[in-house]
Protein backbone atom coordinates (compact mmCIF):
# COMPACT_ATOMS: atom_id res chain seq x y z
CA UNK A 1 0.00 0.00 0.00
CA UNK A 2 1.72 2.98 1.07
CA UNK A 3 4.67 1.86 0.89
CA UNK A 4 5.22 1.17 -1.87
CA UNK A 5 5.05 4.84 -3.40
CA UNK A 6 7.40 5.48 -0.72
CA UNK A 7 9.71 2.81 -2.02
CA UNK A 8 9.24 4.49 -5.35
CA UNK A 9 10.07 7.98 -4.48
CA UNK A 10 13.22 6.30 -2.60
CA UNK A 11 14.34 4.62 -5.81
CA UNK A 12 13.45 7.72 -7.60
CA UNK A 13 15.68 9.96 -5.49
CA UNK A 14 18.94 7.62 -4.82
CA UNK A 15 18.84 6.13 -8.34
CA UNK A 16 19.47 9.96 -10.18
CA UNK A 17 22.24 11.36 -10.84
CA UNK A 18 23.43 14.69 -10.50
CA UNK A 19 24.38 15.55 -13.60
CA UNK A 20 24.40 19.97 -13.74
CA UNK A 21 26.86 22.28 -12.55
CA UNK A 22 24.26 25.56 -13.18
CA UNK A 23 24.08 27.91 -10.22
CA UNK A 24 20.99 28.97 -8.68
CA UNK A 25 19.62 31.91 -10.80
CA UNK A 26 19.11 35.15 -9.04
CA UNK A 27 15.12 36.47 -8.89
CA UNK A 28 14.29 39.69 -10.79
CA UNK A 29 11.31 41.46 -11.08
CA UNK A 30 8.94 40.23 -13.83
CA UNK A 31 6.78 43.41 -14.91
CA UNK A 32 7.88 46.85 -15.72
CA UNK A 33 5.22 49.05 -15.33
CA UNK A 34 4.99 47.82 -11.67
CA UNK A 35 6.60 49.34 -8.12
CA UNK A 36 6.55 47.42 -5.01
CA UNK A 37 3.63 48.26 -3.18
CA UNK A 38 4.74 49.62 1.04
CA UNK A 39 4.28 49.77 4.29
CA UNK A 40 3.49 53.18 5.99
CA UNK A 41 7.26 52.56 7.40
CA UNK A 42 8.61 51.69 3.92
CA UNK A 43 8.76 47.98 3.95
CA UNK A 44 7.63 46.05 1.07
CA UNK A 45 4.07 45.18 1.74
CA UNK A 46 3.84 41.25 1.51
CA UNK A 47 0.04 41.68 2.97
CA UNK A 48 -3.12 40.39 1.90
CA UNK A 49 -3.94 36.44 0.76
CA UNK A 50 -1.63 33.87 -1.31
CA UNK A 51 -1.65 30.73 -3.16
CA UNK A 52 1.40 28.39 -3.00
CA UNK A 53 -0.82 25.59 -5.52
CA UNK A 54 1.14 24.25 -8.39
CA UNK A 55 1.83 21.26 -10.19
CA UNK A 56 5.34 21.73 -9.97
CA UNK A 57 6.51 18.58 -8.33
CA UNK A 58 9.32 18.98 -5.27
CA UNK A 59 11.57 16.99 -7.23
CA UNK A 60 12.30 16.79 -10.85
CA UNK A 61 10.65 14.30 -13.09
CA UNK A 62 12.66 12.16 -15.10
CA UNK A 63 11.16 13.54 -18.43
CA UNK A 64 13.58 16.78 -17.41
CA UNK A 65 16.80 15.59 -16.24
CA UNK A 66 18.84 18.40 -17.16
CA UNK A 67 16.75 21.48 -17.03
CA UNK A 68 15.46 24.08 -14.36
CA UNK A 69 13.07 25.54 -17.01
CA UNK A 70 10.83 24.14 -19.37
CA UNK A 71 9.37 25.99 -22.70
CA UNK A 72 5.55 27.18 -22.45
CA UNK A 73 4.81 24.49 -24.97
CA UNK A 74 6.26 21.49 -22.90
CA UNK A 75 4.60 23.21 -19.58
CA UNK A 76 1.15 22.98 -21.44
CA UNK A 77 1.95 19.22 -22.41
CA UNK A 78 2.36 18.74 -19.10
CA UNK A 79 -0.30 20.74 -17.34
CA UNK A 80 -2.86 19.03 -19.71
CA UNK A 81 -1.31 15.61 -19.23
CA UNK A 82 -1.63 16.12 -15.37
CA UNK A 83 -4.81 17.59 -15.95
CA UNK A 84 -6.28 14.39 -18.49
CA UNK A 85 -5.28 12.52 -15.56
CA UNK A 86 -7.31 13.78 -12.70
CA UNK A 87 -9.74 13.40 -15.49
CA UNK A 88 -9.37 9.64 -16.10
CA UNK A 89 -9.17 8.77 -12.38
CA UNK A 90 -11.61 11.46 -10.96
CA UNK A 91 -14.18 8.77 -8.83
CA UNK A 92 -12.56 5.51 -9.75
CA UNK A 93 -11.54 3.48 -6.82
CA UNK A 94 -8.20 2.32 -8.72
CA UNK A 95 -6.87 5.46 -8.65
CA UNK A 96 -2.91 6.07 -8.75
CA UNK A 97 -3.56 9.97 -7.65
CA UNK A 98 -5.31 9.04 -4.57
CA UNK A 99 -2.88 6.04 -4.05
CA UNK A 100 0.09 8.57 -3.62
CA UNK A 101 -1.34 10.37 -0.69
CA UNK A 102 -2.54 7.18 0.58
CA UNK A 103 -6.34 6.10 0.02
CA UNK A 104 -5.10 2.18 -0.29
CA UNK A 105 -7.28 1.65 -3.09
CA UNK A 106 -10.24 3.46 -1.58
CA UNK A 107 -9.92 5.90 -4.51
CA UNK A 108 -10.42 9.36 -2.37
CA UNK A 109 -13.32 11.83 -3.18
CA UNK A 110 -14.21 14.04 -6.30
CA UNK A 111 -11.26 16.05 -7.50
CA UNK A 112 -12.90 19.72 -6.97
CA UNK A 113 -12.29 18.54 -3.44
CA UNK A 114 -8.50 18.99 -4.62
CA UNK A 115 -6.28 22.14 -4.93
CA UNK A 116 -3.13 21.54 -6.91
CA UNK A 117 -3.82 24.83 -8.90
CA UNK A 118 -4.07 24.59 -13.04
CA UNK A 119 -0.14 25.42 -14.04
CA UNK A 120 3.45 24.70 -13.45
CA UNK A 121 5.01 26.89 -11.07
CA UNK A 122 6.30 30.21 -13.14
CA UNK A 123 9.31 32.20 -11.72
CA UNK A 124 11.12 34.93 -14.11
CA UNK A 125 8.99 34.22 -16.81
CA UNK A 126 9.68 30.26 -16.97
CA UNK A 127 7.43 27.15 -15.98
CA UNK A 128 9.87 25.03 -13.29
CA UNK A 129 10.61 21.41 -13.32
CA UNK A 130 11.30 20.88 -9.69
CA UNK A 131 10.71 23.08 -6.58
CA UNK A 132 14.35 21.89 -5.83
CA UNK A 133 16.05 24.40 -7.32
CA UNK A 134 20.11 23.29 -5.29
CA UNK A 135 21.47 21.07 -5.79
CA UNK A 136 20.98 21.70 -9.56
CA UNK A 137 19.75 18.34 -10.27
CA UNK A 138 16.74 19.39 -8.64
CA UNK A 139 16.80 16.42 -6.06
CA UNK A 140 17.06 16.18 -2.27
CA UNK A 141 20.71 15.38 -1.15
CA UNK A 142 21.22 12.20 -0.21
CA UNK A 143 19.82 11.68 4.10
CA UNK A 144 22.50 10.48 6.78
CA UNK A 145 22.81 7.10 8.02
CA UNK A 146 21.17 8.59 11.09
CA UNK A 147 18.00 9.96 9.32
CA UNK A 148 17.47 6.83 7.81
CA UNK A 149 17.61 4.71 11.06
CA UNK A 150 15.53 7.49 12.26
CA UNK A 151 13.15 7.48 9.53
CA UNK A 152 13.14 4.02 9.56
CA UNK A 153 11.57 3.34 13.04
CA UNK A 154 9.45 5.95 12.27
CA UNK A 155 7.67 4.77 9.35
CA UNK A 156 7.25 1.08 10.79
CA UNK A 157 5.32 2.73 13.43
CA UNK A 158 2.97 4.53 10.92
CA UNK A 159 0.21 1.51 11.26
CA UNK A 160 0.06 1.51 15.12
CA UNK A 161 -3.73 2.55 16.17
CA UNK A 162 -3.70 1.65 20.04
CA UNK A 163 -4.58 5.44 21.05
CA UNK A 164 -5.42 8.69 19.56
CA UNK A 165 -1.12 9.67 20.21
CA UNK A 166 -0.56 6.48 17.30
CA UNK A 167 -1.62 8.42 14.61
CA UNK A 168 -0.04 11.26 12.44
CA UNK A 169 0.08 14.95 14.40
CA UNK A 170 -2.26 15.90 10.83
CA UNK A 171 -4.60 13.09 11.54
CA UNK A 172 -4.53 14.56 15.16
CA UNK A 173 -5.31 18.25 14.16
CA UNK A 174 -2.21 19.07 15.75
CA UNK A 175 0.09 20.56 12.78
CA UNK A 176 -1.03 21.06 9.24
CA UNK A 177 -0.26 17.97 7.01
CA UNK A 178 2.50 17.84 4.19
CA UNK A 179 4.43 20.83 5.96
CA UNK A 180 1.74 23.81 4.60
CA UNK A 181 3.02 25.68 7.49
CA UNK A 182 6.61 24.66 6.96
CA UNK A 183 8.88 26.07 7.37
CA UNK A 184 9.46 25.65 4.60
CA UNK A 185 5.63 25.84 3.62
CA UNK A 186 4.76 23.62 1.36
CA UNK A 187 2.10 22.78 -1.29
CA UNK A 188 0.25 20.03 -1.16
CA UNK A 189 -3.18 18.31 -1.88
CA UNK A 190 -5.29 21.27 -0.84
CA UNK A 191 -5.78 24.16 1.53
CA UNK A 192 -3.19 26.00 -0.11
CA UNK A 193 -3.45 29.22 0.91
CA UNK A 194 -2.08 31.81 3.34
CA UNK A 195 -2.92 35.41 4.60
CA UNK A 196 0.18 37.52 5.53
CA UNK A 197 -0.23 40.55 7.85
CA UNK A 198 2.56 42.95 9.03
CA UNK A 199 3.94 45.22 11.48
CA UNK A 200 7.51 46.86 12.05
CA UNK A 201 7.68 44.50 14.64
CA UNK A 202 5.81 41.49 13.47
CA UNK A 203 5.34 39.17 10.20
CA UNK A 204 2.07 36.73 10.79
CA UNK A 205 1.56 33.94 8.16
CA UNK A 206 -1.68 32.53 8.72
CA UNK A 207 -1.86 29.53 7.28
CA UNK A 208 -5.41 27.56 6.32
CA UNK A 209 -4.54 24.16 6.93
CA UNK A 210 -5.12 22.95 10.08
CA UNK A 211 -5.23 26.83 11.57
CA UNK A 212 -1.49 27.02 11.87
CA UNK A 213 0.05 30.59 12.48
CA UNK A 214 3.29 31.91 12.42
CA UNK A 215 4.75 34.69 14.23
CA UNK A 216 8.07 35.92 12.94
CA UNK A 217 9.92 38.70 15.32
CA UNK A 218 11.35 41.48 13.22
CA UNK A 219 15.02 42.33 14.53
CA UNK A 220 14.92 39.59 17.14
CA UNK A 221 17.28 36.68 18.64
CA UNK A 222 16.54 33.77 18.67
CA UNK A 223 14.91 31.63 22.12
CA UNK A 224 17.10 30.11 24.05
CA UNK A 225 17.80 25.93 22.75
CA UNK A 226 15.72 25.05 25.49
CA UNK A 227 12.98 26.57 23.98
CA UNK A 228 11.98 24.56 21.30
CA UNK A 229 7.90 24.91 19.30
CA UNK A 230 6.30 22.96 16.46
CA UNK A 231 7.24 25.41 13.42
CA UNK A 232 10.26 26.46 15.21
CA UNK A 233 11.56 30.09 16.90
CA UNK A 234 11.45 32.26 13.83
CA UNK A 235 12.98 35.87 13.78
CA UNK A 236 13.22 38.42 10.76
CA UNK A 237 15.43 41.01 8.87
CA UNK A 238 15.18 42.82 5.50
CA UNK A 239 17.97 42.55 3.22
CA UNK A 240 16.87 45.61 0.99
CA UNK A 241 13.36 44.23 -0.23
CA UNK A 242 13.27 41.28 0.67
CA UNK A 243 12.37 39.79 3.65
CA UNK A 244 14.60 36.84 5.12
CA UNK A 245 13.17 34.45 7.79
CA UNK A 246 15.75 32.45 10.12
CA UNK A 247 13.75 29.61 11.67
CA UNK A 248 15.64 27.23 14.61
CA UNK A 249 14.56 25.74 17.81
CA UNK A 250 12.34 23.24 16.14
CA UNK A 251 10.96 20.06 18.46
CA UNK A 252 11.45 17.81 15.61
CA UNK A 253 8.21 16.29 16.06
CA UNK A 254 6.80 18.29 12.25
CA UNK A 255 9.69 19.03 10.68
CA UNK A 256 10.02 18.96 7.00
CA UNK A 257 9.51 15.06 6.29
CA UNK A 258 11.88 13.70 8.83
CA UNK A 259 14.15 16.35 9.22
CA UNK A 260 15.55 16.52 12.46
CA UNK A 261 14.91 19.22 15.44
CA UNK A 262 18.44 21.13 14.55
CA UNK A 263 16.58 21.78 11.46
CA UNK A 264 17.83 25.22 10.27
CA UNK A 265 15.47 27.12 7.84
CA UNK A 266 16.40 30.41 6.25
CA UNK A 267 13.32 31.38 3.97
CA UNK A 268 13.19 34.37 1.56
CA UNK A 269 10.31 36.34 0.41
CA UNK A 270 10.61 39.02 -2.34
CA UNK A 271 7.61 41.04 -4.19
CA UNK A 272 8.00 39.91 -7.47
CA UNK A 273 4.89 41.40 -9.33
CA UNK A 274 2.00 42.79 -8.54
CA UNK A 275 0.49 39.16 -7.74
CA UNK A 276 3.67 37.69 -6.83
CA UNK A 277 5.92 36.73 -3.98
CA UNK A 278 9.13 35.01 -4.72
CA UNK A 279 9.81 32.29 -1.77
CA UNK A 280 12.97 30.68 -1.12
CA UNK A 281 13.92 28.60 1.56
CA UNK A 282 16.86 26.90 2.24
CA UNK A 283 17.39 23.80 4.67
CA UNK A 284 20.45 22.86 7.06
CA UNK A 285 20.13 19.73 8.79
CA UNK A 286 23.63 18.03 9.23
CA UNK A 287 21.51 15.33 11.32
CA UNK A 288 19.57 14.28 8.66
CA UNK A 289 21.09 15.76 5.02
CA UNK A 290 24.64 15.69 3.54
CA UNK A 291 24.56 19.05 2.34
CA UNK A 292 21.94 21.86 2.25
CA UNK A 293 19.41 22.81 -0.27
CA UNK A 294 17.14 25.28 -1.48
CA UNK A 295 13.71 25.60 -2.35
CA UNK A 296 11.98 28.41 -4.63
CA UNK A 297 8.42 28.93 -5.85
CA UNK A 298 6.36 31.62 -6.27
CA UNK A 299 2.72 32.93 -3.74
CA UNK A 300 0.15 33.92 -5.78
CA UNK A 301 -2.41 36.60 -4.64
CA UNK A 302 -5.75 34.75 -4.06
CA UNK A 303 -8.93 35.36 -2.97
CA UNK A 304 -9.85 35.50 0.95
CA UNK A 305 -10.89 35.23 3.72
CA UNK A 306 -9.33 31.80 4.84
CA UNK A 307 -12.26 29.77 5.79
CA UNK A 308 -11.67 28.81 9.98
CA UNK A 309 -10.43 25.46 10.40
CA UNK A 310 -12.07 24.44 13.28
CA UNK A 311 -10.71 20.71 12.99
CA UNK A 312 -11.29 18.86 16.44
CA UNK A 313 -15.17 19.50 15.40
CA UNK A 314 -15.70 17.69 12.56
CA UNK A 315 -12.80 14.97 13.39
CA UNK A 316 -15.22 11.90 12.48
CA UNK A 317 -12.34 10.29 10.62
CA UNK A 318 -10.48 9.53 14.19
CA UNK A 319 -13.45 7.53 14.96
CA UNK A 320 -13.48 5.68 12.27
CA UNK A 321 -9.64 4.98 12.35
CA UNK A 322 -9.87 3.86 15.75
CA UNK A 323 -13.19 2.39 15.62
CA UNK A 324 -11.62 0.29 12.43
CA UNK A 325 -8.50 -1.23 14.43
CA UNK A 326 -10.64 -2.76 16.72
CA UNK A 327 -12.87 -4.28 14.96
CA UNK A 328 -9.93 -5.80 13.36
CA UNK A 329 -8.60 -6.78 16.53
CA UNK A 330 -11.96 -8.10 17.58
CA UNK A 331 -12.06 -10.02 13.76
CA UNK A 332 -8.88 -11.82 14.59
CA UNK A 333 -9.63 -12.65 17.89
CA UNK A 334 -12.26 -14.61 16.46
CA UNK A 335 -10.37 -16.55 13.93
CA UNK A 336 -8.22 -18.02 16.49
CA UNK A 337 -11.18 -18.96 18.77
CA UNK A 338 -12.30 -20.49 15.35
CA UNK A 339 -8.66 -22.50 15.37
CA UNK B 1 2.39 -10.57 -2.04
CA UNK B 2 3.34 -11.32 1.46
CA UNK B 3 6.97 -10.99 0.55
CA UNK B 4 6.73 -8.21 -1.31
CA UNK B 5 5.17 -6.58 0.93
CA UNK B 6 8.26 -7.52 3.63
CA UNK B 7 10.82 -6.38 0.64
CA UNK B 8 9.02 -3.14 0.23
CA UNK B 9 9.16 -2.26 4.37
CA UNK B 10 12.07 -3.56 4.55
CA UNK B 11 13.70 -1.54 1.52
CA UNK B 12 11.53 1.53 2.55
CA UNK B 13 13.49 1.05 5.88
CA UNK B 14 16.64 1.17 4.77
CA UNK B 15 16.81 3.48 1.74
CA UNK B 16 13.85 5.99 2.90
CA UNK B 17 15.06 9.16 1.74
CA UNK B 18 12.51 11.07 3.43
CA UNK B 19 9.65 11.12 5.24
CA UNK B 20 6.68 11.84 2.42
CA UNK B 21 3.65 14.06 2.50
CA UNK B 22 0.75 12.26 3.79
CA UNK B 23 -2.74 12.67 3.03
CA UNK B 24 -4.86 14.64 6.00
CA UNK B 25 -6.26 11.20 7.02
CA UNK B 26 -5.10 8.10 5.89
CA UNK B 27 -7.98 6.80 3.37
CA UNK B 28 -6.66 3.61 3.66
CA UNK B 29 -6.84 3.31 7.40
CA UNK B 30 -10.56 4.72 7.38
CA UNK B 31 -11.84 2.89 5.02
CA UNK B 32 -11.90 -0.46 3.86
CA UNK B 33 -10.83 -0.93 -0.07
CA UNK B 34 -13.60 -4.60 0.34
CA UNK B 35 -16.41 -2.78 1.65
CA UNK B 36 -17.61 -1.20 -1.73
CA UNK B 37 -20.92 0.80 -1.46
CA UNK B 38 -23.18 2.37 -4.17
CA UNK B 39 -25.77 4.57 -2.30
CA UNK B 40 -28.97 6.30 -4.38
CA UNK B 41 -30.80 8.33 -1.65
CA UNK B 42 -31.12 12.40 -1.37
CA UNK B 43 -29.38 14.76 0.71
CA UNK B 44 -30.71 15.54 4.48
CA UNK B 45 -27.56 17.16 5.98
CA UNK B 46 -24.21 18.81 4.82
CA UNK B 47 -21.82 19.88 6.97
CA UNK B 48 -19.00 22.02 5.32
CA UNK B 49 -16.82 21.29 8.06
CA UNK B 50 -12.85 21.05 8.71
CA UNK B 51 -10.84 18.76 8.22
CA UNK B 52 -13.36 16.98 5.31
CA UNK B 53 -16.83 17.66 4.91
CA UNK B 54 -19.80 15.02 5.34
CA UNK B 55 -23.13 14.82 3.37
CA UNK B 56 -25.71 12.84 4.98
CA UNK B 57 -27.56 10.26 2.49
CA UNK B 58 -31.18 8.93 3.41
CA UNK B 59 -30.91 5.80 1.60
CA UNK B 60 -34.78 4.11 1.28
CA UNK B 61 -34.28 0.22 1.27
CA UNK B 62 -37.12 -2.11 -1.25
CA UNK B 63 -38.89 -2.98 2.21
CA UNK B 64 -39.17 1.02 2.88
CA UNK B 65 -37.07 1.46 5.71
CA UNK B 66 -34.55 4.08 5.43
CA UNK B 67 -31.07 4.44 6.22
CA UNK B 68 -28.79 6.98 6.73
CA UNK B 69 -25.10 7.56 5.69
CA UNK B 70 -22.44 9.63 6.13
CA UNK B 71 -20.17 10.30 2.89
CA UNK B 72 -17.22 11.99 3.45
CA UNK B 73 -15.88 14.40 1.08
CA UNK B 74 -13.17 16.93 0.75
CA UNK B 75 -12.14 20.44 2.69
CA UNK B 76 -14.87 22.94 2.58
CA UNK B 77 -12.18 25.84 1.70
CA UNK B 78 -11.48 24.51 -1.84
CA UNK B 79 -15.66 24.14 -2.45
CA UNK B 80 -16.09 27.65 -0.30
CA UNK B 81 -13.61 29.82 -2.56
CA UNK B 82 -15.29 28.22 -5.86
CA UNK B 83 -18.20 30.03 -4.59
CA UNK B 84 -20.19 26.70 -3.19
CA UNK B 85 -21.89 27.04 0.37
CA UNK B 86 -23.59 24.86 2.10
CA UNK B 87 -26.80 25.88 0.77
CA UNK B 88 -25.81 25.28 -2.61
CA UNK B 89 -26.31 21.51 -2.59
CA UNK B 90 -30.37 22.07 -1.13
CA UNK B 91 -31.81 18.96 1.03
CA UNK B 92 -33.71 16.56 -0.38
CA UNK B 93 -31.27 16.83 -3.71
CA UNK B 94 -31.06 13.22 -5.09
CA UNK B 95 -27.75 11.89 -5.42
CA UNK B 96 -25.69 8.65 -6.17
CA UNK B 97 -22.44 7.81 -4.81
CA UNK B 98 -19.62 5.62 -4.89
CA UNK B 99 -17.00 4.44 -2.04
CA UNK B 100 -16.13 2.58 0.75
CA UNK B 101 -17.39 1.54 4.36
CA UNK B 102 -15.50 2.84 6.99
CA UNK B 103 -13.77 0.00 8.80
CA UNK B 104 -16.11 -0.13 11.92
CA UNK B 105 -19.01 -0.68 10.16
CA UNK B 106 -20.57 2.29 10.94
CA UNK B 107 -22.70 4.02 8.00
CA UNK B 108 -19.95 5.92 6.87
CA UNK B 109 -18.70 5.70 3.43
CA UNK B 110 -15.62 7.76 1.21
CA UNK B 111 -17.58 9.48 -1.31
CA UNK B 112 -15.49 8.98 -4.15
CA UNK B 113 -18.11 9.65 -6.29
CA UNK B 114 -20.36 12.01 -6.05
CA UNK B 115 -23.08 12.23 -9.39
CA UNK B 116 -26.51 13.83 -9.74
CA UNK B 117 -28.53 10.99 -11.16
CA UNK B 118 -28.70 12.33 -14.53
CA UNK B 119 -25.03 11.36 -14.82
CA UNK B 120 -23.76 14.97 -13.84
CA UNK B 121 -21.05 15.32 -11.21
CA UNK B 122 -21.53 17.05 -8.09
CA UNK B 123 -19.41 19.90 -8.05
CA UNK B 124 -17.33 19.70 -11.08
CA UNK B 125 -17.44 22.34 -13.70
CA UNK B 126 -16.22 24.92 -12.11
CA UNK B 127 -12.58 25.10 -11.13
CA UNK B 128 -10.33 27.46 -9.81
CA UNK B 129 -9.17 28.68 -6.03
CA UNK B 130 -9.97 32.46 -6.61
CA UNK B 131 -5.78 32.97 -7.79
CA UNK B 132 -5.05 34.81 -11.25
CA UNK B 133 -4.13 31.96 -13.32
CA UNK B 134 -7.37 31.07 -12.36
CA UNK B 135 -9.20 33.56 -13.02
CA UNK B 136 -8.24 34.33 -16.52
CA UNK B 137 -9.35 31.60 -17.74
Amino acid sequence: MNYRAILSASALALTLTVVLSAQTPAPKSTSKNWTVPRTPDGKPDLQGFWTNSTLTPLERPPAFPNSLTMTDAEAAVWEKKTSDEWAKYDGKAANPIADRWGSGGTGGYNAAFTDQGTELARVDGLKRTSLVIDPPDGHIPPITAEAKARNGAMMRSFNKADSVKDRALSERCLVSFGNSAGPPMMPTLYNNDYQIVQTPDTVLILVEMVHDARIVRMNATHAPPSVRQWFGDSIGHWEGDTLVVDTTNFNGLAGFRGASRNLHVVERFQRTGANTILYRATLDDPDTYTKPWTLEFPFVASKGPIYEYACHEGNYAMIDILGGARKAEQEKEKQKEKK
Amino acid sequence: MKIKQIAIMTAAGAVLAAVPAWAHHAFAAEFDAQKPVHLEGVVTQVELINPHSWIHVDVKKGDGAVISWMVEAGSPNVLLRRGFTKNTIALGTPVVVEGFQSKDGSLRANGRDITLPNGQKLFLGSQGTGAPYDEKK
